[in-house]
């Protein structure tokens, strides 16, 4: 077992429709891992097993040496795998601060007894959160400090797109998921993105695997490229292989299209 | 200015004065005094009527002074015409009150101002147009002089309907009031004297304000606690000596007021923290006193015949007992927490709802009454030692339900700003969320089902030490309801809001205890307006309020096109 996060055979089936149909899958730190693939094809269900939000029927999945399965979404979250969400889902009536102060969560461990009497304990573990919350919201820059005690519903379309980034930074993971980033951003805010994406794995030495709908994002970012179809895994490699695959550009642009590309 | 836009809220304004005066409200008024000799209620009712039509109205129009002016003529016209044809009805020697049973010649008079019927009519629709006048004049002013105008004119009119408890107060104080109040309503020269004092605050206040929102920027952060830290104080000394200033009657109130508060803050921790919509909150009241009788009670099962001597002294201290009953609420409210943790929204609603049902018929059943009594309840719950501290005083347990409460105010402050309460806040918005933050909403949930458990069992405790016996009709939905209005109306989330909307919610029926009647009726008036009006609450939660102001401010500017929703 020498991969951070691996996949083996995993299954998934909602009713009639396999959603996920036995993909092997790996990430190792340092990597960025691009996954494709039309809609419906399976990418955000393989996020949600990962992270526990589904069970998968059939299949493995080791993380960090931890087995995965089985395994509740916050205890997958505790050993280190952390996520973004395909529509932007902040704490609206938190604000930016507090969004990010959530994600240190399972780095703390102050309860009731703490918040009652106000141990130094508590004290000195406030005074952390605080600190590293405002350090994840530092690596935006200047998009987000400057706003610490808006409320995240303030927050600009972009920006909201980076706060949940920065939730996500702040709960300290090894694996990174970001389920689709670049979504509704404007050409510029894209290339800023991918500048982002390929320093949090500089600076982090994360794991990053990000499904995304934008090839030139997957193609300015991905150290491999990982297509899905109908919930099966098409083609794995470069991007420029799997660009050049026929099943995938099949998949895309249908088989008439594949023929004409041809 | 269009007339027509005129017509509409004046005859509505009539027809809401009629109402009023067919079910016998501006008769029965009529006999409170508001201006002793001068003005009576049921007047003062039409006025405020035809004020609130016609500034609403005014406030809408381009023009408002003539807006406001038409739709007082409009009303007046209404009622007046109105008033003529019962005159006439009763003169042609139709039997008017076989139908409306409070059209009494004492309202006739009212309505008349006690003038001849056509004078009356006539004095009628001045007046009405005045007040029109006066309102939309009102539209016109800049903020501070309105303001100071209708503060004033509200506070003569709460002063005066006040008087029974304010007299008794100002009495207690070793105040005069004389000068004041007369045959239960104010005196000419204290209304004079009232107005222009509660303008004048009012004037001042306002301006204050203005020069205090500039100078707050210099205030330094350390004088600005210290600032706080000292009318914190201010305001704790004033309700340690409030029992002694209202007399009896209004400390029983209050006790009633602080046990809505220790309820409220128990609920807020889990409707307004954690999110959790609890409607069988009852249930944990009821836990609280139960277990509160059952331990101290000599009539409890717990005490054997031997034992019945020694306990008729005072089977257990209830000193003793209350950490026990806590910690049995608590456990109590986790084991109920538990079966629905995975349940959200309106269905956690409905099955707590269950659960409340179920703590009442439980301890109304047959099966339980050797141990909780039954229909029968359980009495003879003891006084807690010492004896100097009588918990039947209303104005001792005061003292014991204001010290808990304000504990109860101090945990809720401290967990909100906490990680506890981050979480919670987490797990309110969005609980998949906050999973993937690793938040365990099942142990978080459950926290706060126990956490609001022990706070509204304490409310229990000293339900049954205020009453001394306790019976299962106390115990029913309308306590949940209430509870819940309680924070809706202070303002969900809220600490003040809680202590707020439980003065409100229970305090404003007592006080409204003259209206006899027609007391549920204002009550649920004031209910309904407060909410069309600050639908936050009273003192809300600041983010709440923000929250719910967000759709009037300009939208994000840089929202890309095709962003998906």
């Amino acid at each position: 077992m020498s991969h951070l996060l691996e996949l083996e055979g995993v299954s998934k089936r909602f009713g009639g429709v396999q959603a996920v149909d036995s993909v092997d899958f790996f990430a190792d730190p340092g990597e960025i891992v691009g996954v494709i693939g039309p809609n419906g094809a399976g990418k955000t269900t393989l996020f949600n097993i990962v992270t526990g939000f589904y069970s998968p029927d059939a299949g493995k999945i080791h993380f960090d040496g931890h087995n995965l399965v089985g395994l509740k979404p916050n205890q997958i979250t505790r050993v280190g795998v952390s996520r973004t969400f395909q529509s932007v889902r902040l704490f609206s009536a938190m604000t930016v601060l507090e969004n990010a102060m959530v994600g240190q969560h399972t780095r703390t461990s102050a309860g009731v007894y703490g918040a009652l009497f106000n141990t130094r304990k508590t004290v000195r573990e406030e005074q952390k959160v605080h600190a590293s919350a405002i350090e994840s919201l530092a690596f935006f820059g200047e998009r987000l400090t400057p706003r610490i005690n808006s409320l995240a519903s303030e927050l600009a379309y972009a920006d909201r797109r980076r706060l949940e980034i920065a939730r996500a930074m702040a709960t300290e993971p090894q694996l990174l998921l970001l389920d689709e980033p670049a979504a509704g951003m404007n050409p510029a805010e894209k290339e800023g993105l991918i500048e982002l994406i390929g320093r949090i794995r500089d600076e982090k030495g994360y794991a990053i695997v990000l499904i995304e709908h934008d090839m030139p994002v997957i193609k300015g970012v991905s150290d491999r490229v990982v297509a899905l179809d109908y919930g099966k895994k098409i083609a794995e490699g470069s991007y420029d292989e799997v660009a050049a695959d026929p099943q995938v550009i099949a998949a895309y642009l249908g088989k008439a299209g594949a023929e004409e590309q041809a | 200015m269009n007339l027509r836009s005129a017509l509409k809220p004046g005859v509505i304004g009539g027809i809401v004065i009629t109402y009023l005066s067919f079910i016998g409200m501006v008769e029965r008024f009529q006999d409170r005094n508001v201006i002793t000799g001068l003005v009576g209620l049921g007047v003062v009712l039409m006025l405020v009527a035809y004020a609130i039509t016609s500034y609403t109205t005014a406030r809408k129009s381009d023009s408002p002074l003539p807006t406001g002016i038409a739709v007082g003529f409009i009303a007046g016209t209404f009622v007046a015409l109105m008033t003529l044809g019962l005159e006439g009805l009763i003169n042609a020697g139709l039997d008017v009150r076989s139908m409306f049973v409070s059209v009494t010649p004492g309202l006739l008079e009212t309505l008349e101002f006690g003038l001849n019927p056509l004078v009356g009519a006539v004095v009628m629709v001045l007046t009405s147009t005045i007040v029109g006048a006066i309102a939309g004049g009102l539209v016109k002013l800049d903020n501070h002089l309105r303001s100071a105008i209708v503060y004033a004119l509200g506070i003569t009119l709460l002063m005066s309907l006040g008087e029974p408890i304010l007299r008794v107060t100002l009495g207690n104080l070793k105040i005069p009031t004389g000068w004041l109040y007369e045959l239960g309503g104010l005196t000419f020269s204290g209304t004079v004297v009232v107005v222009a004092a509660a303008f004048g605050l009012r004037w001042w206040w306002m301006n204050r304000a203005d020069v205090r929102k500039e100078a707050a920027a210099l205030i330094p952060d350390g004088t600005r606690r210290t600032r706080s830290r000292a009318s914190l104080i201010a305001i704790i000394v004033v309700l340690i000596a409030l029992p002694w200033i209202v007399g009896p009657f209004v400390s029983d109130v209050l006790g009633t007021v602080g046990l809505y508060v220790l309820l409220g803050l128990g609920l807020n921790i889990v409707v307004g923290y954690a999110g959790l919509l609890d409607l069988g909150y009852v249930a944990f009241f009821a836990v609280g006193a139960y277990a509160a009788a059952i331990f101290t009670s000599p009539a409890s099962f717990l005490v054997t015949e031997e034992g019945q001597q020694f306990a008729e002294a005072g089977f257990t201290n209830l000193w003793i007992a209350l950490p026990f009953v806590v910690i049995i609420a608590v456990i109590i409210g986790a084991a109920i927490g538990a079966p629905v943790l995975r349940l959200r929204g309106d269905y956690l609603a409905i099955v707590t709802l269950g659960f409340g049902e179920i703590i009442r018929t439980l301890v109304i059943s047959d099966w339980l009454s050797p141990y909780l009594g039954g229909a029968q309840g359980l009495t003879r719950v003891p006084a807690a030692p010492p004896d100097s501290f009588d918990l039947r005083n209303p104005q001792h347990i005061y003292y014991l339900i204001l010290a808990f409460g304000i504990l109860a105010a101090y945990i809720s402050y401290r967990l909100v700003d906490s990680r506890v309460g981050r979480a919670w806040a987490a797990m309110r918005e969005d609980e998949d969320v906050a999973e993937a933050m690793g938040i365990s909403v099942v142990r978080y949930k459950l926290l706060a089902f126990a956490m609001g458990a022990g706070v509204g069992s304490l409310g229990g405790v000293f339900f049954a030490a205020k009453i001394g016996s306790i019976f299962p009709n106390s115990f029913g939905l309308q306590v949940s309801i209430n509870v819940l209005a309680v924070i809706i109306l202070g303002g969900i989330g809220s600490i003040p809001g809680v202590i707020v909307g439980a003065a409100a919610l229970v305090g404003l029926p007592e006080l409204l205890r003259e209206f006899g009647e027609f007391r549920l009726l204002i009550y649920g008036a004031i209910l309904v307006a407060i909410m069309i009006f600050r639908p936050e609450g009273l003192i809300p939660n600041k983010r709440r309020q923000r929250e719910l102001h967000e759709g009037q401010d300009p939208a994000p500017a840089d929202l890309p096109e095709g962003a998906p929703s």
